[in-house]
Parts: C-alpha cells; sequence; structure tokens
C-alpha cells in the first residue's frame, strides 16, 4: 500500500470520529503544554539568574588570592596558557584625605597596570593615561567625592569644575588618629576614566600607576612602628582569553594552591542546579502527558474493536498485519503529532502572555516598585524544550497506541466475518 | 491448480479442561484443475466453510498439505500468506463483507490499494470492471444504499480486481432472491468462460451447485466427486 493511500485511509477513520479523536488530541495538547509552560519556568528562571550574574561581571574574569602575592608574581601570572592579561591593583588600608581647590573628601587610591587594564577594557572618557610618577587619572564620579561647605550648612557643594590639568594633594594617616600625616603628595589629573557600564555603579578612585609606590611607602614607614605591617594590599584579576578556557586557567591555578574564584565556576554550578531543576520540571510534566496517553489508550482500543469486522474483511482481502499495526500506529501518532503542534502553538502564547502579565502583577504586589531594576523572564521557551517535549509527546503516543494495533493484527479473520453487520 | 493431500481438522469445544475434540475434516484429498468451476456441496454443519477458510489461509489445518501452483501454502508464515491470498485469491461471501465507510467504487479499489497500484491506474481498473458487472450508475453509493444483489456485484468486482487466478465463493447466493441468484451464477459462469477463472463455489444448495462443472459432496467429513453436471 503506498504511503499516501495509508493516510488517506487513516484520515478517513479520524473523520468518522471526529469528536472522540478530538477530545483525545485536547487531551494530548494539555499534557504537553502542561510539560513545555512548567519547564518553561525552569528556563526562564535560569535565564533571568545568568543574566543577573553576567550583567554585573566579566565573565572571563577569575579573581586570585595568594598569600605571597606581588608584582613579580603577578608577572609570572600573565605568562601562563590561555591568559589574556592579569590586573594587579593595590590599594591602601588607611584614612586619607584629598583637597583640591578647597574641596576636600577621602576617594580610595588604587595602583594598577594601565597596560593590563586596557587589554580588559579600561578607557577614558577624557585626557590621557598617565605618563610620570604624579600623573593620575581619576573615575568619572571622583569630583562628586570632593565637597566644599556651601551657603547651607546641610547641603555641602562639590566639586563642578574642569578637572584635566588640576593639581590635588593628598595625605594619609592612620584611622585611629585624628591627625593625619603631615607630608603631602601632590598629583596631576590627566585623564578621566569612562564611566561604568552599568549606570547605578559610580567611580569615585582616583589610578595612578605603581612608580608612585616608593615614595608612599616612605611617608608610611616614617609614622609606622610595626615592622611587619604593610601599606597595600593587592587585588589580582586574571582574565582567560575565552570563555571556555576559564574553567582551564581556574583548575589550573587552584591545583597550584591558589585561591581562586570565577564567574565561570559559579554558573557551571548554577548550570548544573538548573539542569536538574529543568529535569525535574520535564519529569513532572510527563506524569501529564502520561495521564493523557491513557485517553489514546482506550480510544485507539475502542477503535480497534469498533472495525474488528472491517480488519477482518482487510485481512481476508490480502493486507498483511504489519500493514494494519501500520496503519493504527500512524492513527496514535497523528494524534500524537496534532496534539504536539497545537500545545506547541498554544505554549508559546501562554509564555508570552505571561511574560507580559506575570511582571505588572508582582510589581503591583511588590507596592509600585519595579523588581529593583531586575529583568524578569518568567518563562522562555527554546527550540531544545520543543524538541524534547514533541519527542516525549510523540513516543508516548506511540507507545500507547502499540497495544492497540497489536491487537488488530491478531483479529481472528474467522471470528471477524462472522460478526453482524 | 489446487492439490488438496490427507487434510485434517478438529474443533475443540466445551469448557476448558474438560474439551471435546470435534472431527470436522477426516483425510481429504482432492484437487481442483485450473479454468473449472468446482462446487463443494453439503448440508450445513458438514464442514464445508471450515474447508475454504483452511485452503484460504484463514485457519491452520491440523494435519495434511495443499499445493498451490506447486507452492506448498500450508507451511506459510502469516505476512506470507497475507501476501499469496491478496496476489492469488479473491473472495466473494454469503454477506457481502463490503466496507460500510466505503462506496462502491472504493470498495472495489481497495484490494489495488493494498497491491500499491498508482491511483490513475486504479481509477482505470475499476471503472472497467464496474462497467462489466454493471454497476457504474451507482458506483458511489455506499454499501447500504444498494440492494443485495448490487452488493454483491460490488463484492465480485472487488474480488476480480487483481485478477487472481482463483476466487472463492462461500454460499454466494445465500442471501439473495432466487432471481437475483440466478444473475450472480450467470455472471460467475460467463467471468469462469471469459476470463478463465477458476472458481470454487460452497453451497448446500443443489441447484447452485449445479452450475459448476465438478461436484464434490462433503459428508461426514469426507469429500466425494459427485460427477460431471450438464452446464447451464
Ligand atoms: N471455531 C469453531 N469452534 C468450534 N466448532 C466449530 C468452529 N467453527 C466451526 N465449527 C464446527 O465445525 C462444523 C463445521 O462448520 P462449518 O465449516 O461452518 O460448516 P458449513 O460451512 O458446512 O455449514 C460445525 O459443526 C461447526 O459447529
Ligand atoms: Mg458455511
Amino acid at each position: 500500500m503506498q504511503f499516501n493511500d495509508q493516510l488517506d485511509f487513516v484520515r478517513q477513520h479520524i473523520k468518522k470520529n471526529k469528536l472522540r479523536v478530538f477530545m483525545t488530541i485536547l487531551a494530548a495538547t494539555m499534557g504537553t503544554a502542561f510539560l513545555i509552560v512548567l519547564a518553561s519556568v525552569g528556563f526562564g528562571i535560569h535565564d533571568t539568574m545568568r543574566k543577573e550574574i553576567l550583567d554585573n561581571r566579566v565573565v572571563n574574569e577569575i579573581e586570585v588570592y595568594s598569600d605571597q602575592m606581588d608584582e613579580s608574581m603577578a608577572e609570572k601570572l600573565k605568562k601562563r596558557d590561555h591568559v589574556k592579561a592579569v590586573v594587579y591593583r593595590q590599594s591602601m588600608n588607611l584614612d586619607s584625605k584629598t583637597a583640591l581647590d578647597g574641596f576636600t573628601g577621602s576617594p580610595p587610591l588604587i595602583i594598577t597596570d594601565f597596560k593590563e587594564e586596557e587589554k580588559v577594557g579600561f578607557a577614558l572618557k577624557e585626557g590621557r593615561l598617565p605618563e610620570s610618577s604624579n600623573e593620575v587619572v581619576v573615575g568619572s564620579h571622583f569630583a562628586e567625592l570632593l565637597v566644599k561647605e556651601g551657603e547651607n550648612p546641610e547641603e555641602p557643594v562639590s566639586y563642578k569644575e574642569k578637572l584635566i590639568g588640576k593639581q590635588f594633594t593628598y595625605q594619609m594617616g592612620f584611622y585611629e588618629e585624628k591627625e593625619l600625616f603631615p607630608e603631602e603628595t601632590k598629583f596631576t589629573i590627566v585623564g578621566i576614566a569612562k564611566e561604568p557600564a552599568k549606570d547605578w555603579l559610580q567611580d569615585v578612585n582616583f589610578y595612578a600607576d605603581a612608580t608612585i609606590l616608593p615614595s608612599l611607602n616612605q611617608i608610611y614607614q616614617a609614622h609606622n612602628e610595626d615592622e611587619e605591617s604593610q601599606l597595600f594590599y593587592g587585588n589580582v584579576k586574571v582574565y582567560a582569553d575565552k570563555l571556555e578556557n576559564v574553567t582551564r586557567v581556574s583548575t589550573a591555578l587552584k591545583d597550584e594552591g591558589f585561591s581562586v574564584y570565577s564567574i565561570a565556576d559559579q554558573l557551571e554550578q548554577m548550570d548544573v542546579f538548573f539542569l536538574a531543576f529543568k529535569a525535574g520540571l520535564v519529569f513532572v510534566g510527563t506524569i501529564a502527558i502520561l495521564i493523557a496517553s491513557i485517553g489514546i489508550f482506550n480510544t485507539m482500543t475502542m477503535a480497534v474493536t469498533e472495525r474488528t469486522r472491517e480488519i477482518g474483511v482487510m485481512k481476508a482481502i490480502g493486507a498483511s498485519p504489519k500493514l494494519i499495526q501500520r496503519l493504527f500506529l500512524m492513527e496514535s501518532a497523528w494524534i500524537g503529532i496534532l496534539g504536539t503542534v497545537i500545545a506547541v502553538i498554544l505554549s508559546y502564547g501562554i509564555s508570552f502572555i505571561a511574560n507580559m502579565v506575570l511582571p505588572i502583577i508582582v510589581s503591583a504586589a511588590l507596592s509600585e516598585e519595579d523588581l529593583g531594576g531586575v529583568d524578569v523572564t518568567f518563562s522562555i521557551i527554546p527550540w531544545q524544550l520543543v524538541l524534547i517535549a514533541s519527542a516525549i509527546s510523540i513516543t508516548v503516543a506511540m507507545i500507547s497506541g502499540w497495544r492497540p494495533a497489536r491487537k488488530a493484527t491478531k483479529i481472528d479473520v474467522i471470528q471477524a466475518l462472522r460478526q453482524e453487520l | 491448480m489446487i492439490e488438496v493431500r490427507e487434510l485434517y481438522h478438529s474443533f475443540k469445544i466445551g469448557k476448558k479442561g474438560k474439551e471435546k475434540e470435534v472431527p470436522v475434516l477426516k483425510g481429504l484429498n482432492f484437487a481442483i484443475q485450473k479454468g473449472e468451476i468446482v462446487s463443494i456441496v453439503g448440508r450445513s454443519g458438514s464442514g464445508k466453510s471450515t474447508l475454504l477458510h483452511i485452503l484460504a489461509g484463514f485457519l491452520t489445518p491440523d494435519r495434511g498439505t495443499i499445493m498451490v501452483d506447486g507452492t506448498m501454502t500450508t507451511s506459510f508464515t502469516e505476512s506470507e500468506r497475507a501476501a499469496f491470498r491478496l496476489a492469488t485469491y479473491g473472495f466473494i461471501f454469503q454477506n457481502f463483507q463490503l466496507m460500510p465507510g466505503l462506496t462502491a467504487f472504493e470498495n472495489v479499489e481497495l484490494p489495488l490499494k493494498l497491491s500499491g497500484v498508482d491511483r490513475v491506474s486504479r481509477k482505470e481498473k475499476v471503472k472497467e470492471l464496474l462497467a462489466l458487472v454493471g454497476l457504474t450508475d451507482v458506483q458511489h453509493h455506499y454499501p447500504n444504499e444498494l440492494s443485495g444483489g448490487q452488493q454483491q456485484r460490488v463484492s465480485i468486482a472487488r474480488a476480480l480486481i487483481t485478477d487472481p487466478p482463483i476466487i472463492f465463493a462461500d454460499e454466494p447466493t445465500g442471501s439473495l432472491d432466487s432471481e437475483t441468484e440466478q444473475d450472480i451464477l450467470l455472471l460467475i459462469q460467463s467471468l469462469n468462460r471469459a476470463r478463465g477463472i477458476t472458481f470454487v463455489i460452497i453451497t448446500h444448495d443443489d441447484t447452485v451447485a449445479e452450475t459448476a462443472n465438478r461436484i464434490y459432496r462433503m459428508h461426514d467429513g469426507e469429500l466425494k466427486e459427485g460427477g460431471v453436471t450438464h452446464a447451464i
């Protein structure tokens, strides 16, 4: 029998029992749509959390901690495989005061290597990078930290003038002591850093290069009694050349005794968790499909029983058992396929509406505030989910149609022909 | 054409555990030649249908062999039997056994569909046969819209459509009035003459049996040749 004739045959039988087939398809649709929508919540939450994490951080960044961290060790790190840059930033654990044109504040000083910083996206909004040891670049919000008493003593005014070319003084001191060290270091502003990517972040630091270290150290040691204590503490970030290499680099560092932390590690852990979570949701959804499959089993069993005589005639004429089985399997597969197609369309609709309506409801419940600037997606249906759900649904449909189809092949011709019309 | 040797069959009847074996066919030996009409006549319950079911492959005999054109059909598997039936046999039943959901045309077309013949050649062939059995006017009627005689013509056309060399007819006129019966028997004779198709007609009715070139009588599980009859 030609394939299109087989299709014809199946179509004719479905037409004869429209209502029953429709109800069965409806059940299959509901089961499959339930699975897809349920699992889509897992995908949605996963995606939202990934975005949250990735938004604030550079993905191929690995934070490295070590007791013996110093510049030479940072230099060594740079020579490793798959390392694009090593940013070694040093800051002080001291009180400080910065004064510019009568405006004062305590913006933190960060000592860094501008060449490495540039490799990982450090850029200037204005000016140039420092060329000598007393030149600095200031953060985009540096000026806001420099204030002077205004007309209203409650509201000090911040520095609004031009920064480039200006000189300011810098003093250090112990937090525990009232007076700062008398030595003043003069810095000249030569550049302003670009604003951070996120508009809620503020860069109030000022950046100098390592050539300033000896003179600052000298001032510090003059006042410091504790031989052990250090002025600077460092913070090292290693950047892998590619995201795929983050794990390799970080594992190698871990093996060598460094403490490491990377977003990629965190993402990996989260991905594992969500994989299990989604699998759980798919499993629960599959139960719904299994319930729907009882309907398919019923429908197909009834179809076979009703058509016993016709099947007998077909067999008598010369239809092979294989063909009979195929025709019935095609019928249950058709129910499964149609149910799945409708379910997929329906699920996309539900997902779309949920993503539109739920945030409104949630933010109303949380009294006007939107979700803290977090862009929440409740439901995402990736093609993989559609594929998984379709495979489960159609397979289950065919399995539940299998027994009735076998039953059809076993029908005894003589008994069937004896049935009254 | 068909050669039957030492064919035995019995049914088990009664409750499980206390079944009684009832022998129906007790060692049949006979042959059917190509191109003849053979009738098997006997009283109701004598085992005629059982014999036909075994010949057709609906039922496996307890013992014995059937050779059809040199092929031993008794050792076929289920699918081989189906394929062999499709190619070799046509069937005419007492109660027609048409598909209620198909029109006369579609019923006749069905065996061709099973054989995988393409649509265009199918239409051609069905039209030709419907004309031959005189049903062109009612070809798009469903079985329940046709008279008994018309339904039997549809089933004859269906039996003929794949050009099988052998057609089995089990009480082909059992549900028809005597006038229609004559029409159908004449049709069978003319098809036999025009196309050389072998017919095996099973009947309890002597007048129907007399249509045949040769008559076998079924009695007490045995088959005896009743001699050549006069052709009508
Ligand atoms: N499936 C069966 N189970 C038990 N007995 C059967 C079965 N089929 C037929 N018989 C018996 O076998 C005998 C022959 O039946 P059948 O071949 O139909 O006779 P006929 O066609 O000559 O009227 C009858 O006695 C009938 O009761
Ligand atoms: Mg009978």
